[in-house]
């Protein structure tokens, strides 16, 4: 196939309330840091794109928020469809956030069975005090396991630390991922996502009509 | 939940999650209350296959049917019209993001025991087994006159007023036989039955164009499906309402709506918690005393191990069979769906016949619908009553939605929700309000 289309990879964030999935979605789109007091919750916040380059590759980052759905009820399974790569979030300072990341993992797994995983250890700024959660426990956790975790980072949205490396990292494991996986989607007929365009959305790859 | 809310919404059904999406896009504070564990209701995507065969008391199937985890199973099967309300309602609340579709491949009327393409343009009506010589040609010149017919422009009306005259007089107008106009009521314009003959012209023109405006957009057919199933249109507008800043919360039965002075509503209790607010909006099944049967549905899913005949193993179909075909007062819808949508293993097929019932004995009703899909593999029959709300809410302010219709399309369920948002809001819902705002964060 002959497209030139920058292909873009649907991520979404994970985790228990409060661990700061929404501080870095605001991190990953504006660079910018909204401290507790004046953070209302997730309002208002869906998804973003942001281009990555992966040596000669683009590749579009389609990061995704949970609109806080968590708080009270839990996030629809729809949240997880399509998605090409998981990131599930805790908090450092926060041992409960860690212990629950099992429960998480296993609806990742459920409903977006072909996500690469990836763990972020956020609130790396803890000033002196210990750490809840040690790397230790950290890389039991992911030997548990098995293959499923992909990668592990530790980043802090307050000081704006180690998440641009993340998202550069993540955007080179999903680009080695999908060389392959690419290329068998193209031979299957694409959906297709309405829009407001009048003209009607052709798909191209698609088998024509033959009636 | 102790707080005080412009509206609490009862039930995650896809009418509930759209009016708790526009309500919280207009600026209301709303609580979105399910006293199930999951989003959907009775328009959830079941999932596992499992869980479908527990909720019927059926033993598990074991690996008969493949992975049980490949399946979503809606229990109300309906498709979307490409350019029907829905899709206005998607595309404007920007919830389209969240989905994807594809073409459902054929669509389908069935006459005199077989099934036949449903035609829509000339050329498919010369070309149409369901019609004799004489009969194609006058077709095909009804279709000239829907097509060319502008509402605006009384030119093009052809000396007869179509707000004034009425659809049989159209009919005869053209010279249509009964059977042409059976087809073109019911698997063209979608009518469920021959009230519509009585009607002004103007509305079925109306739904003509709807049908090939829909066709144009897209191919194939007229209509439109979520990949993993309908469950994700609920979810969709779910999403769109916390966004929005909406509350959820699953899984929390509920003991009583409060009245207060005049039997107007002043909150919801649960347990020993009340939310208090201004309005609730819910489905029938949360106000019991409230609503009234109208009538019974019955739908039967069925698991197929092959696509249906005469259909040129379409992967998704809908076959419309008119009710004077089979001698009813109302039609039989008859839909097709498979692995190709994520909602059945590969290999596999899920069929629905639904209609509404006439008699002591639906299931033999439906016969006609079934023989089309067998060999049946499975059958899953649900009979349920269709329930209307008693009064229009203005009193209690309490806004109930009407069950789900047996058609195999959203038109009615689009009309019954904006019906509500107007009865509730006093406002028309204005589908420009969101459509901008949303899209400036994606830049």
């Amino acid at each position: 196939m002959a497209t030139v289309r920058i292909p873009r990879q649907k991520v979404i964030l994970c985790g228990d309330y409060g661990v700061g999935k929404s501080s870095l979605f605001r991190r990953f789109t504006n660079n910018t840091f909204v401290s507790e007091s004046d953070r209302k919750s997730t309002l208002g916040l869906d998804h973003i794109d942001r281009e990555y380059k992966v040596g000669d590759k683009q590749i579009k980052l389609q990061l995704w928020d949970t609109g806080g759905m968590e708080r009270v009820a839990s996030v629809t399974s729809s949240y997880y469809k399509f998605a090409e790569g998981a990131i599930l979030v805790f908090a450092l300072d926060n041992a409960a956030s860690f212990h629950s990341l099992s429960q998480h993992l296993l609806d990742i797994v459920t409903y977006a069975e072909n996500a690469k995983i990836f763990i972020c250890g956020n609130k790396s700024d803890l000033e002196g005090r210990e750490p809840e959660v040690s790397d230790e426990e950290v890389e039991a956790f992911c030997e548990q396991c098995h293959t499923l975790i992909s990668a592990t980072y530790k980043t802090s949205c307050k000081i704006g630390e180690g998440i641009d490396e993340m998202f550069q990292d993540i955007s080179r494991q999903l680009v080695q991922a999908n060389r392959s996986k690419m290329e068998l989607h193209a031979l299957e007929q694409k959906s297709f996502q309405i829009d407001t365009a009048s003209e009607p959305e052709i798909n191209e790859e698609g088998t024509s009509c033959s009636c | 939940m102790n707080e005080e809310y412009d509206a609490i919404v009862l039930g995650t059904g896809l009418k509930e999650c759209i009016l708790s999406g526009m309500l919280s896009v207009s600026g209301k504070k709303v609580l979105h209350i399910d006293r199930n564990k999951y989003y959907g209701g009775e328009s959830a995507s079941i999932t596992p296959l499992e869980e479908l065969f527990q909720r019927y008391g059926l033993e598990a199937p074991g690996e008969r049917f493949g992975r049980g985890r490949d399946w979503n199973v809606d229990l109300i099967p309906k498709f979307l019209m490409a350019n029907g309300q829905l899709v206005k309602l998607l595309i404007h609340t920007g919830v389209t993001r969240y989905l994807e579709f594809k073409s459902i491949e054929g669509s389908y009327v069935y006459k005199g025991g077989k099934i036949a393409k449903v035609p829509v343009d000339q050329k498919e009506a010369l070309a149409s087994d369901l019609m004799g010589m004489f009969e194609k040609r006058r077709f095909r010149n009804f279709l000239i006159y829907v097509q060319d017919f502008r509402e605006d422009d009384p030119k093009t009306w052809k000396d007869f007023d179509p707000t004034k005259s009425n659809m049989q007089g159209l009919y005869d107008k053209f010279g249509l036989d009964k059977n042409t106009q059976d087809f073109t009521g019911h698997a063209l314009a979608l009518f469920r039955d021959d009230e519509y003959l009585n009607e002004p012209a103007v509305n079925t023109i109306r739904r003509i164009k709807l049908y090939s405006d829909s066709l144009a957009r897209y191919g194939k057919s007229p209509y439109l499906y979520p990949m993993y199933g309908l469950g994700e249109l609920p979810q969709g507008f779910a999403r769109l309402s916390a966004i929005y800043g909406g509350t959820y919360m699953l899984d929390k039965p509920i003991d009583e709506i409060v009245l207060g002075e005049g039997g107007k509503v002043v909150g919801v209790r649960s347990g020993d918690e009340i939310a208090k607010c201004k309005q609730v909006y819910c489905d029938p099944s949360y106000v019991t005393d409230k609503v009234r049967k109208r009538g019974k549905v019955i739908r039967c899913i069925c698991i197929l191990d092959h696509p249906i005949a005469s259909t040129k193993d379409a992967l998704s179909t809908q076959i419309i069979i008119p009710q004077k075909q089979v001698g009813r007062k109302s039609d039989i819808y008859v839909s097709l769906v498979s692995s190709t949508h994520q909602v059945a293993s590969k290999g596999w097929f899920v069929g629905m016949v639904s209609t509404t019932v006439e008699t002591e004995n639906p299931e033999i009703e439906i016969k006609p619908g079934l023989d089309l899909l067998e060999p049946i593999a499975q059958k899953f029959v649900t009979i349920s009553d269709y329930l209307e709300p008693i009064d229009d809410g203005a009193d209690s302010q309490i806004f109930i939605s009407e069950s789900y219709d047996a058609t195999t399309h959203f038109e009615t369920t689009c009309l019954d929700v904006l019906n509500i948002f107007k009865r509730g809001t006093g406002e028309t819902f204005d589908f420009s309000k969101i459509k901008h705002e949303l899209g400036d964060e994606e830049q």
